[in-house]
C-alpha cells in the first residue's frame, strides 16, 4: 500500500501562484477557497536582503488532529495516508479548522471546511497533481514514501529536510528542503 | 464575502481578504461524481495569456472548458503554464466579453447591431474616407503581428503604409539595436550557462515557464545568477546576488563593464578580431568610461563592477548579459544605447553562437498562402514618421510609433483607425491623450473584451472569437529562449463560440467585400495547408499533435559564408556602430547619455517612478480575471513599493495611502514600505488601473504607470521612455 508524501523546495519558489490557480481549476473550487497558499517573508536591510517564500497546504498528517476532533468522522485518513473530507457527513461544526495547526482549511459556500486532497486519482497513476506539474520551478514533488524507488524517496534520502510545527505531534507528511 | 484570519508560521504579513464573485464551477462535493461520469476530451492549442503563446492542452468536459495544462513538447511550456495562462483560459466564461458587434451611441454607450449592418456601415464610411483623404489616412494598429497577414493585404490594396504595432511601448530599443548591430536578436542559452546577468529582466515576473525552468535548473547545476535591478524582483529571489542600481544608469554600468573587460584584457580578442566591426571606434569613446566613473553614476561599487566583469570573463563564453526585453528597452532616453551595450558586452565575451552563451532560435520553413497580385495604389509616407527623413528616421518603420497616434489624428493625417488586439487607451502613456483617438472619423476596435480603447475610442466594436474558440494559421515557436529544434504549433478551436463573434479573417472579409475589394478569398484551412506544405506534414497531424518538433537545425557556429562572417548586417560582422544613426547626425557607438529627468536629492518627496510585471498578470489584459485578481488581493499586489528609510523620512508607514503626483496626474496609492527597493525610486506593478466600468473586476483597482507619464518619444528607437518621470509622494493627510 502506497503512503504518500510531499517534498517542497521552497528555495526555488518565486511566488507566481500558478500552483494555486491550477489547483483551483482542476478541483473547480469556489473563488473563496484555495487549497494552497504562500507566505512571504522579507529579511535583512537594504541592500542586503533576502525574500523567503513558503508554500503551505494540508500536510496530510499521519496523526491528524482534524480527524481526531471530527464528531461525525467526515474527516478521515485513508489507508494510503491521504486525509479526506466527506462532505455528506460534514455538519459544519468547524472543529477541524480549529484543530489544524497549519491553518490548512477553508470554508466553501456549503460551509464545508475544504482542504487539499493530494489528488489521489492522479497520484495513484504515478503522476504529479496540477500544483506540482504546472510549477515552472519544480518546487513540489509528490510520491510514495513506502516505495524506496519512487523519485520522492530517492530525493528524500539525499536531501536534508525540516517540517513545520513538529512539536504538535501531527507527523506532517510534507518535508521542506533545508538549505 | 468570506474572510479568514490566517495564522502565520513565519513573521509575515499575509493579507487575507478574499473577493466574492459568482462561482464559475461546480463544487468540490460533486468532484468525484463528475470526474468519473463525464469523459474528458484533451485538445491541443496555444495560450493567449501573453505573447509567448505556450502550447497547452484544453480539457473539455460536458462541452465546457474544465482546465488547461501545459503541452509537454512546446518549448515555451514543456508541460508547465503560468498563473496568467490558467486565468486567461477561465475568462472564456468571464464577464467582460463583448458578445456581438456594437455601435457607439454616446459617451460610453453602445447599441448591439448585426454583423451585416456593421460591415455595411464600416465599408461605406471607409470608402468615403479613402475617396476623400486617400488610403494613407487609414492605419492598422495592433499588438503585433498576429493580424499582419490580413492587415497587409488590406493596407496594400487601399494604399496605406501605416501598419503599427505596440512595440514602441514595449521593447523597440532592443530590437532596433540588435537588428542594426547583429542582424537580429539572439537569446540566452540559459540551460547551459554558467553565469547569467539579469539586468532589468525579470524572468520570474514576465514568465516563460520553460525559460524559468531552465534558469532554476542551471542554478541547481551550479550556474551563478546575478540580478541587477533597482527593485528586488521575483527572479532576485533565486539569484546569488541582487545588486540594486540607480535607475536610469544601466548604460553607465555597462560602459564601465566593457571598459574593465578591455583594459584588463579580459575580452575575447580572437573573437573580436574576427567577428566585430567598429571595435576601435567604440574603444575611442569607451576609453573615458572607467569603472570608477560608472560606480559614481550607477551607485554600484567599483570593486563590484570589476568583480562582475572578471566573473563574466572567467565563465565566458558560457556567460552572458541576458539580452532582455521590456525592462531597460523602452524606459529611458538612453535605452537604445543600453541595448547597444548589451550587444557589445556579450560580443566582448565572445559568446555569440556558443553553448551557454547566446544562441539563435531554430526556425521551421513554414509556407504561406500566395495572395494573387492586386492593383496597389502608391502609398504615402508613414504618418507616424517612423523611418521618415526629417521626422523619426532612425525608428524602425516596420513597427512604428504606437503611442503618438492621437498626434496624427490631431494633425488631420489619420482619419480611420483599426485597433486589433491592443488597448492603447490603457496601455500607452497618458490615457487622456490616448482617448483623443476617438477624434478620428472612424475607429474600429477588434478585441474580445470591453477594454478601455473600445469603450473610450471606438465607433464600432467588432468582437473577435476568444482564442479558445478560433483556429489560426500555424506559427513557429520562437523568441526569448534558445532551442536547436524547430517547432511548429497551432492554435485551434477547443469549444464552440459562445457569442455572436467572428474570427479576424471573416471580419476583414466582411468589410472588404462591402468595399468591393473581395480580398480574402480563402479560409484558415487553406492557410494551414499552405503553411505546413514545406514541412512534409498534414494539417491533421499538426492539429492532432498541437506542437511538432523537427530535427535540430541550429548549431553553435557563427554564421559564415565562404569563411567570412555572415550575419544579417552590412559587413556580416557584429557592428559596434550603427550606420543609420550616424547618417542622422547621431552617434553610431554608444556613449553616455544621462537620464532625461532626475529626482532632486534635496527634496525628500521626490522619486523616480518605475514599474514592472507581477507574475500573475500580463499587464492589463488579465486584470478582469476573478481568480488572478483574488491573488492580487491576497498578496497586496497593487501597492506601490517605497524604501523603508525614505518612507520613514516622510512619516509613511506600511499600508498607508499616499498621493503620487507627476506633471500630468495625481493619484491615491496604497504603499508597501520595504527594504527591497532603491531609495531613489518607487515601484508600481504594471497590470492595474482599469477604468472601463464594463470590466468590473478590473475597474478602479490600483493605478498604472501610464497615468503618470506624458507621451514622449525616445529619439533613436521611438519608445515611450516610460520611466523618465519624477513624482512627488505625500502622505494623504498633508
Ligand atoms: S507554482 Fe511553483 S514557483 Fe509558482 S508559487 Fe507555486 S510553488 Fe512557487
Ligand atoms: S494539515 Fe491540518 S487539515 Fe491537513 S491533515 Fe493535518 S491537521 Fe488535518
Ligand atoms: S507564459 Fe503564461 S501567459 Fe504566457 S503563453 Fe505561457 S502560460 Fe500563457
Amino acid at each position: 500500500m502506497a503512503r504518500y508524501g510531499l517534498l517542497i523546495d521552497a528555495t526555488k519558489c518565486t511566488g507566481c501562484s500558478a500552483c494555486s490557480i491550477a489547483c483551483s481549476q482542476h478541483n473547480q473550487l469556489e473563488l473563496e477557497v484555495n487549497y494552497n497558499r504562500l507566505e512571504f517573508v522579507e529579511k535583512g536591510t537594504y541592500p542586503n536582503v533576502k525574500m523567503e517564500i513558503v508554500p503551505l497546504q494540508c500536510m496530510h498528517c499521519d496523526n491528524p488532529p482534524c480527524a481526531l476532533v471530527c464528531p461525525t468522522q467526515a474527516t478521515y485518513k485513508r489507508e494510503d495516508g491521504i486525509v479526506l473530507v466527506d462532505a455528506n457527513k460534514c455538519i459544519g461544526c468547524k472543529y477541524c479548522m480549529t484543530a489544524c495547526p497549519y491553518d490548512a482549511r477553508q470554508l466553501n459556500h456549503s460551509r464545508v471546511p475544504e482542504k487539499c486532497r493530494w489528488c489521489p486519482e492522479i497520484l495513484s497513476k504515478g503522476e504529479q497533481p496540477p500544483c506540482s506539474s504546472t510549477c515552472m520551478n519544480e518546487v513540489r514533488l509528490l510520491g510514495d514514501l513506502e516505495d524506496p524507488n519512487s523519485e520522492l524517496s530517492k530525493k528524500l534520502a539525499t536531501t536534508s529536510t525540516y517540517q513545520l510545527i513538529p512539536e504538535k505531534g501531527t507527523k506532517p507528511r510534507i518535508y521542506y528542503v533545508k538549505k | 464575502m468570506l474572510k479568514m484570519q490566517r495564522r502565520t508560521f513565519l513573521k509575515a504579513s499575509a493579507a487575507t481578504a478574499v473577493m466574492s464573485a459568482v462561482p464559475l464551477y461546480f463544487g468540490f462535493n460533486d468532484y468525484k461524481q463528475v470526474a468519473s461520469e463525464a469523459p474528458v476530451k484533451k485538445i491541443p492549442t496555444t495560450c493567449n495569456g501573453c505573447a509567448s503563446m505556450c502550447g497547452l492542452f484544453a480539457h473539455i468536459k460536458n462541452d465546457r472548458l474544465w482546465k488547461i495544462e501545459g503541452h509537454p513538447i512546446h518549448i515555451k511550456s514543456r508541460g508547465r503554464l503560468c498563473a496568467r495562462g490558467h486565468g486567461m483560459a477561465a475568462d472564456l466564461y468571464g464577464k467582460g466579453r463583448v458578445t456581438g458587434p456594437m455601435k457607439r451611441t454616446g459617451e460610453e454607450t453602445f447599441e448591439p447591431i448585426s454583423w451585416d449592418q456593421a460591415f455595411k456601415e464600416i465599408g461605406e464610411k471607409l470608402q468615403g474616407i479613402i475617396n476623400t483623404h486617400g488610403g494613407n489616412s487609414v492605419m492598422w494598429l495592433e499588438h503585433g503581428v498576429r493580424g499582419k497577414f490580413y492587415a497587409d493585404q488590406f493596407l496594400d490594396v487601399i494604399g496605406s503604409s501605416n501598419y503599427v504595432t505596440h512595440y514602441s511601448t514595449c521593447f523597440s530599443s532592443k530590437t532596433n539595436a540588435w537588428h542594426h548591430m547583429a542582424g537580429g536578436s539572439l537569446n540566452g542559452d540559459h540551460e547551459n550557462s554558467k553565469y547569467m546577468i539579469f539586468e532589468g529582466r525579470n524572468f520570474a515576473g514576465a514568465i516563460i515557464p520553460h525559460g524559468m525552468n531552465q534558469i532554476t535548473k542551471a542554478k541547481e547545476n551550479g550556474a551563478k545568477i546575478v540580478v541587477i535591478d533597482p527593485r528586488y524582483s521575483e527572479i532576485a529571489k533565486i539569484a546569488d546576488e541582487w545588486i540594486p542600481i540607480r535607475p536610469g544608469t544601466d548604460l553607465a554600468f555597462r560602459l564601465g563593464l566593457a571598459h574593465v573587460l578591455i583594459t584588463e584584457k579580459l575580452y575575447d580578442k580572437a573573437f573580436v578580431d574576427k567577428y566585430v566591426e567598429g571595435f576601435d571606434e567604440f574603444w575611442r569613446v569607451n576609453k573615458k568610461y572607467t569603472p570608477e566613473w560608472a560606480a559614481e553614476i550607477s551607485g554600484i561599487p567599483v570593486e563590484k563592477i570589476r568583480e562582475i566583469a572578471r566573473d563574466l570573463a572567467k565563465h565566458a563564453p558560457q556567460a552572458f548579459i541576458e539580452p532582455g526585453w521590456h525592462g531597460l528597452h523602452c524606459h529611458y532616453i538612453n535605452s537604445t544605447q543600453t541595448a547597444q551595450m548589451g550587444v557589445i558586452v556579450n560580443a566582448l565575451l565572445g559568446n555569440f553562437y556558443k553553448r551557454g552563451g547566446l544562441m539563435p532560435n531554430a526556425n521551421a520553413p513554414l509556407g504561406s498562402l500566395q495572395i494573387p497580385d492586386q492593383f496597389h495604389p502608391e502609398k504615402g509616407p508613414r504618418i507616424d514618421g517612423a523611418g521618415v527623413e526629417g521626422e523619426f528616421l532612425t525608428v524602425e518603420p516596420g513597427r512604428g510609433i504606437a503611442h503618438r497616434v492621437p498626434d496624427a489624428i490631431e494633425a488631420g493625417k489619420l482619419k480611420a483607425l483599426f485597433v486589433y488586439h491592443f488597448n492603447p487607451v490603457r496601455n500607452a502613456p497618458d490615457p487622456e491623450y490616448q482617448k483623443k483617438m476617438k477624434d478620428a472619423e472612424l475607429v474600429i476596435s477588434i478585441n474580445v473584451d470591453w477594454n478601455e480603447t473600445s469603450v473610450y475610442a471606438a465607433d464600432y466594436i467588432l468582437p473577435e472569437d476568444y482564442y479558445l474558440e478560433r483556429t489560426e494559421a500555424p506559427t513557429n515557436v520562437n523568441g526569448h529562449i534558445s532551442h536547436d529544434h524547430p517547432q511548429v504549433s497551432i492554435r485551434q478551436k477547443v469549444v464552440n463560440r459562445l457569442f455572436d463573434t467572428k474570427p479576424l479573417l471573416d471580419i476583414m472579409r466582411g468589410i472588404s467585400n462591402e468595399m468591393g475589394y473581395y480580398l480574402y478569398d480563402y479560409t484558415v484551412e487553406d492557410q494551414i495547408a499552405a503553411a505546413v506544405e514545406p514541412l512534409g506534414i498534414t494539417p491533421e497531424r499538426l492539429k492532432q499533435a498541437g506542437t511538432i518538433e523537427f530535427p535540430a537545425t541550429v548549431k553553435p557556429v557563427f554564421p559564415e559564408n565562404k569563411g567570412k562572417p555572415a550575419l544579417g548586417t552590412y559587413t556580416g560582422k557584429i557592428e559596434f556602430s550603427i550606420d543609420l544613426f550616424r547618417l542622422d547626425g547621431k552617434m553610431g557607438v554608444p556613449t553616455w547619455i544621462p537620464p532625461m529627468v532626475m529626482p532632486n536629492p534635496d527634496n525628500k518627496e521626490e522619486f523616480r517612478l518605475i514599474h514592472g510585471k507581477c507574475p500573475w498578470h500580463s499587464h492589463h489584459v488579465t486584470s478582469n480575471n476573478p481568480e488572478l485578481m483574488a491573488i492580487t488581493e491576497k498578496y497586496d499586489g497593487t501597492s506601490m513599493w517605497i524604501n523603508t528609510k525614505r518612507a520613514n523620512e516622510l512619516g509613511i508607514i506600511n499600508g498607508d495611502t499616499v498621493f503620487v503626483e507627476s506633471d500630468i496626474a495625481k493619484k491615491k496609492v496604497k504603499v508597501r514600505v520595504t527594504e527591497f527597493i532603491h531609495p531613489e525610486a518607487v515601484w508600481i506593478p504594471s497590470a492595474y488601473g482599469g477604468f472601463s466600468k464594463k470590466l468590473e473586476t478590473a475597474y478602479n483597482v490600483g493605478v498604472n504607470y501610464n497615468d503618470f507619464i506624458p507621451s514622449m518619444v525616445e529619439p533613436y528607437s521611438g519608445t515611450t521612455m516610460s520611466q523618465e518621470v519624477v513624482v512627488t509622494v505625500r502622505k494623504e493627510s498633508n
